[in-house]
């Protein structure tokens, strides 16, 4: 254990994303040292404000069927279990200079932090989590859609 | 019965069985090592453990994995073999809790990500009863190299 310990030090200290042992105060556990306040959370009555104010381009990190069930109206689907072939191309629809509100299904869904990381290493700057997800939302009323318009899909 | 107690604490078949679970231990380890914030996230969605305790968790389980499993596949070594059953102990823990883990989000319906092998490629399944089940010989192989190795 000792020997795991000293190597987990090591080795972290040199990686460029690596975590903090305590998660500072305000972060999420998980986010790099190099992230570190650039991912922050908002919780459901901020993101109602950014909707109604449409200051925000809402990304839906859940699966493909579940977006399709149902969804934040006007939100891009980016499912991040299939990043790798989503990313590039919704990348068009993903714009720098505007702020992305990311969320998933709930509280125990670490989705939409991995993909605000991911965002943040592709050049995104402007991005917050939404905190709880798909569940705060819904059960903060936030207006809901059922069918993807062929525009946001 | 007295056969398959005989075949069960053979030097080598104990050797092939520390061989068979430290290999899986090490392919485990990689990725996990690789990307310790992704795993870190992958701990906080199975909803176990303390936020603050999931950073340290997730940077030095993986390499505990890693220890244990290099000490199990080169068990057969002389000046390696004191270590062994620590590390039988060790991956008989490991397991239970990944058996534990597993269980629990199972039944608490979490759709999570396993973490298994694969945190960094997004390509990962899911926490599943097939994954539980995948994970008994394993747990039953640190065992035996645990309380029958020497």
């Amino acid at each position: 254990m000792c020997l795991a310990a000293a190597a987990a030090w090591g080795w972290n200290a040199r990686l460029p994303l690596g975590i903090p042992w305590l998660p500072s105060p305000g972060n999420r556990v998980g986010i790099p040292r190099a992230f570190e306040k650039r991912l922050p959370e908002i919780n459901a009555a901020r993101a109602l404000q950014l909707y109604e104010a449409a200051d925000a381009l809402f990304v839906d990190s859940r699966d493909q069927k579940d977006y399709e069930k149902d969804h934040i109206p006007g939100a891009v689907s980016l499912p991040m279990r299939k990043w790798t072939k989503a990313f590039p191309r919704k990348r068009g629809k993903l714009p720098k200079d505007r702020l992305l509100v990311l969320y998933c299904y709930g509280a125990h869904c670490g989705l939409s932090t991995r993909q605000g990381k991911a965002l943040l290493e592709e050049g995104y700057d402007r991005l917050v989590i939404l905190d709880y997800g798909w569940k705060t939302w819904t059960e903060a009323e936030g207006p809901t859609v059922k069918r993807p318009r062929a525009r946001e899909r | 019965m007295a056969a398959v107690k005989r075949l069960l604490t053979h030097p080598v078949f104990l050797a092939l069985v520390g061989i068979a679970v430290g290999q899986e231990l090490i392919r485990a380890s990689l990725d996990k090592i690789a990307y310790p914030d992704l795993f870190a996230d992958i701990v906080h969605d199975y909803d176990m453990l303390p936020p603050i305790a999931i950073n340290a968790f997730a940077l030095i389980m993986p390499w505990t994995e890693m220890v244990a499993g290099a000490v199990l596949v080169l068990g057969m070594l002389p000046w390696l073999g004191a270590w062994r059953r620590g590390a039988g102990l060790l991956s008989t823990l490991l397991f239970a809790a990944f058996l534990i883990a597993i269980a629990q989000a199972e039944l608490r319906g979490l759709k999570i990500e396993c973490g298994c092998f694969d945190v960094g490629g997004m390509s990962s399944s899911q926490a599943s009863w097939s994954l539980f089940a995948r994970d008994i010989p394993l747990l039953l192989g640190s065992l035996l190299v645990w309380r029958k190795g020497q």
